[in-house]
Formats: C-alpha cells, structure tokens, sequence
C-alpha cells in the first residue's frame, strides 16, 4: 500500500530527472530564440508556424498538470462522467478552429486577445476583459505551479516549496530567453513524452489488473462511479464542457497562437489538436478506477494518479510519471508566461502606462514581466493551504470557470455578430462573473460555469437585440497595430 | 444504469490506441514540414 508519507521516487534519481529535463528545456529554449530581435519575433514566433508544431503545442499547452492530476482525481469523485467530462475539454480546442482563422483574416498585425476587444469593443469592455483574463491566468500558473511542488513532494520527497521553485525558475528562464519560438519548440517534445508516458502506463495498468477485476471491485466498493446517471457528474460534464470553451476562446494564450500560425495553419492545428487530445483525459483519468482493486489507500484525491502508476509499475512508474508531470507542467507553465506577459505588456504597459513604446522597448518589457510573473506567481503557490480559497486543485482550477465561461459569449459576439453591443459585452461578463461564482459557494464548484455562461449569453443577447451596435469590420485590420487611447 | 465492463473497456482501448499513435503522427508531420521548409 502507498501512501503520501512514502516517497516512490528515491531523492537522488529525482534530482537527476530534474536536472536533466532542465537544463534540456534551458539550452532548448536558448538555442530556439537566439535569433529573435524584436517584441514580434520574442510574442509572435514570427507569425508563420507550421502545421506540426502548431499541433503539438496547443495539444501541449491543453495537457496540463491539471490534465494529469485532476483526471484522476474526478475519475475517482465522479466516476465513468468524471473522465468522460474531462475529455469534452477537447471540445474547446475544436471550436477554437473556426474563431482562429476568424481571428487571423480579421487582424493579421494583431498581437493580443486584448488588442481585439479594445478595437471592437472599446475602453470599458476592454478593461473588465483584461480583469476577467488576468484573474483567471493567474488562478492557471498558481495551480500549475502548485501541482509542480505537490508532485516532485509526493513522488521524491522534495520539500514543496523546493520542487515548486525549480520548475517555475526553469519555466521562468527558458521562456525569458526564448520568447514563444522556444514555448513551441519546447511544446513539441514535451507533448510526445506526456502521450506516450500516459499510454505506456495506462497499457501496463490494463494488462496487469485488468478490467474485470476493474469493474468487480468498483462495483464492490464504489458502484456509484460506474453508475451513467451519476447527477454531480452529469452537472459535471456540461460545466466542464463550457469551462474548457470559456478558457480558450478569451485567453491570450490560445489567440497569442492563432496570430503566430502560419496563415491557413490555425484552423487545422486547433481541429487536430483537438481531436487528438479528446482521449487524453480517458488515458490519464481511468488508471484511477484501479484503485479498490489495487487496494490503495488515497490521502489525496489529487495525487490518485502518481500513486496507482507506482503501485502498479514500481520504479519505472514512478520514473515515467514523474517526467510526465514535469513535461506537463513546463508545457503549459511558458505557454501562459509568455502569454501572459504579451498581454501585460501590451494591454496594460503599452495600453495604459507608456502608450509611445516603442517595438524594442516592448521587447525588454514583456522580458521584465515574464520575471515578475514568476515572481509572483512564487509567492502566491508558496502559501498553499494557508488562503482559505486556495484548496484543492481542482477547487482552484473551476473557482476561475465563472469568469472565463461569462467571456465566451462577448467573443463570440465580436467576432461573429456585426451588431453585438459593446456595453453588452461588458455588463456580460460582470455580471456571468458574479453570479456564476455566488452559484460556486451556493450551490457547487461544478456548476460555476455553467451558470456564467448562461447569464452571459442572456445578458449579450438582450442588449445587442434591443440596442445594437452596426461596426466596421474593417477597422480592426487598419488599427490593429495603432496605439491605444 | 451502470457501464458495463464491455463498454469500459472500448472506451478505454480506443482512447490509449489514439494516444498510442498520435506521437507517431506528429513526427510523421514534424518531417513533412521540416521537408517542405515550413517548419516556422
């Protein structure tokens, strides 16, 4: 029997991984951006990614410690639905594909999904954007770094704080160096390691126990996971549905990408991604079903999957997840420092602090606040346990579902209805806000988005229906590069 | 209404074939771009 008091890794071998991988993501990450020189090559990738690596990251940057943590923490709370919602996450990516080649026929100088709302909605709309997306990026990096130090602490022993440190400082400096060209070359190797480590695991899992001792023990100890009817779980998985949409249609790290595809790339790539990341959830999440079967005694419902992948598979396990997990964590961790700092720097330093930057001193901003993020992102995943809030991971991870899923409709909108209104959308997104996160105390953190989305599409379509707003949809491709008011 | 063991198991082994094959295809793609010159 395993358990959290039980490192499954020995320390020495944890440290060599660790080490390892980042001095490999570093000098990667060095190597790939040596040759950029302004704040488009560093944000941008030079704006003509191709087909394979377009795939890889957004498959990448959507396999997230979350992915691998959380999948089988909701297999194990909810079930047969609790894998299966997970999974409809892809969904988002797929309905991403449309809006990105949208995006890019509308704004081919765009640098930020900020940049977009500002041009089509104005000052206001813009501002409470921004709250709304710099809420939730920063719920994502402090949960993925928190996965970071629970992780390397439960699989090696390795104080929290320690393990959470390197990863973030490695994160931190490759993506200082590298800018998004190396976030993507980066993405490409790491999305490899995690499929085929979740694969090679989840096949030793099935040949090992088995689905009839599976099934039988569930149905011993647990019935209700295997129950289709499963209400929480059924909320579930319509939540996680408009979460995982919410999440990629207004955040700059997903429109950061479709600026920097090559043309006729980013729909293809997101509908690809897409597909080929359905699957992963099922993967990652069903190893937790193992568990009455294998007899294992869970402490932590989040660290279900690290434990039941070395109860089964010993060392090896243990080796395999670990590099899973730190490969999941990097992937997603300088996706959103990067993304994250391009919006900052744009949105908030050029948009409202310095207007008259210039390209090269956009470059050497978006660097500073690449470092100031991780700082404070340091912080804030240093108190663990100790803000009220801050629970469980996948406690975090759905407190933010109120706010990106009240964005979805006010995107939508813009890029679609010619005649949405632009207070609309802003009063869309407070109030889908406010109310989906009353609902995430009230009633249950699975039904936080849920409920966002719905007031947000009531809210956008009552305005825009009795005060619409004709816009120039050629305006956003002749201003897209000008200074902010 | 329970999932039955037949059922599980599709899903299960469908879903880790995918997984299975999709490193495969993304260097198959990795090397028709580099190939074609359009990797960046």
């Amino acid at each position: 029997m395993t358990g959290l008091d039980d490192p499954i890794l020995p320390t020495s071998i944890a440290w060599g991984l660790l080490a390892a991988f980042s001095v490999l993501w570093v000098v990667l990450g060095w190597w790939l951006g040596r040759r950029n020189k302004t704040a488009e090559d560093h944000m941008l990738a030079g704006r003509n990614v191709g087909l394979a690596l377009a795939t890889a990251t957004a498959m990448a940057t959507w396999v997230t410690a979350n992915t691998t943590m959380t999948a089988p923490q909701l297999a194990l709370q909810l079930g047969v639905w609790g894998m299966l919602g997970y999974s409809l996450g892809a969904l988002g990516l797929i309905l991403f594909a449309p809006l990105a080649r949208r995006i890019r026929e509308l704004m081919p100088r765009g640098f930020t999904s900020g940049d977009f709302i500002r041009l089509r909605f104005g000052t206001f709309t813009w501002r409470v954007f921004l709250v709304v997306s710099l809420i939730y990026a920063f719920g994502w990096l402090v949960s993925m770094a928190m996965a970071g130090g629970v992780l390397i602490n439960a699989l090696a022993g390795i104080d929290y704080r320690v393990g959470m440190t390197v990863i973030l400082t490695v994160c931190v400096v490759y993506t200082l160096l590298g800018g998004l060209r190396a976030v993507i070359g980066t993405d490409f190797i790491q999305t490899i390691i995690i499929i085929g480590g979740a694969a090679f695991i989840a096949w030793l899992t099935i040949d090992k126990v088995g689905f009839e001792a599976i099934h039988f023990n569930l149905m011993e100890e647990r019935p209700e996971l295997l129950n289709l009817l499963f209400p929480a779980a059924i909320m579930f998985l319509f939540n996680n549905l408009l979460f995982g949409v919410g999440e990629i249609f207004h955040s700059n790290v997903w429109w950061s990408r479709a600026f920097a595809f090559g043309r006729n790339v980013g729909f293809r790539a997101y509908l690809f991604g897409g597909l080929l990341w359905l699957p992963i959830p099922i993967v990652a999440g069903f190893i937790a079903l193992a568990t009455p079967a294998l007899g294992i005694n869970v402490p932590a419902a989040d660290m279900v999957g690290p434990l039941v992948a070395a109860e089964v598979l010993g060392l090896t396990g243990a080796i395999v997840v670990f590099i899973v997990v730190f490969a999941a964590l990097a992937s997603s961790l300088d996706s959103l420092l990067a993304a994250t700092s391009d919006l900052v720097t744009r949105d908030i330093y050029r948009g409202h602090i310095r207007p008259q930057a210039s390209e090269q001193h956009q470059f050497h901003a978006t660097k500073v606040i690449v470092v100031l993020l991780g700082l404070l992102t340091w912080l804030a995943a240093s108190y663990r346990g100790e803000i009220p809030i801050v629970g469980s991971l996948a406690e975090l991870l759905y407190f933010t579902g109120a706010f990106v899923a009240s964005a979805i409709w006010p995107i939508v909108a813009g890029l679609y209805w010619q005649k949405a209104n632009p207070q609309g959308a802003a009063w869309s997104m407070i109030l889908g806000s406010g109310i989906g996160l009353a609902s995430y105390f009230l009633i249950g953190f699975y039904v936080a988005a849920l409920v966002g989305a719905a007031v947000s599409l009531a809210v956008m379509v009552l305005t825009t229906w009795l005060m619409p707003r004709p816009f120039d949809w050629g305006r956003l491709a002749r201003s897209d590069a000008e200074v902010p008011a | 209404m329970t999932i039955s063991i037949t059922a599980l198991s599709v899903i299960v082994v469908i879903a880790t074939s995918v997984a299975t094959l999709t490193p495969i295809l993304l260097l198959a793609l990795f090397i028709r771009d580099w190939k074609k010159g359009c990797l960046w």
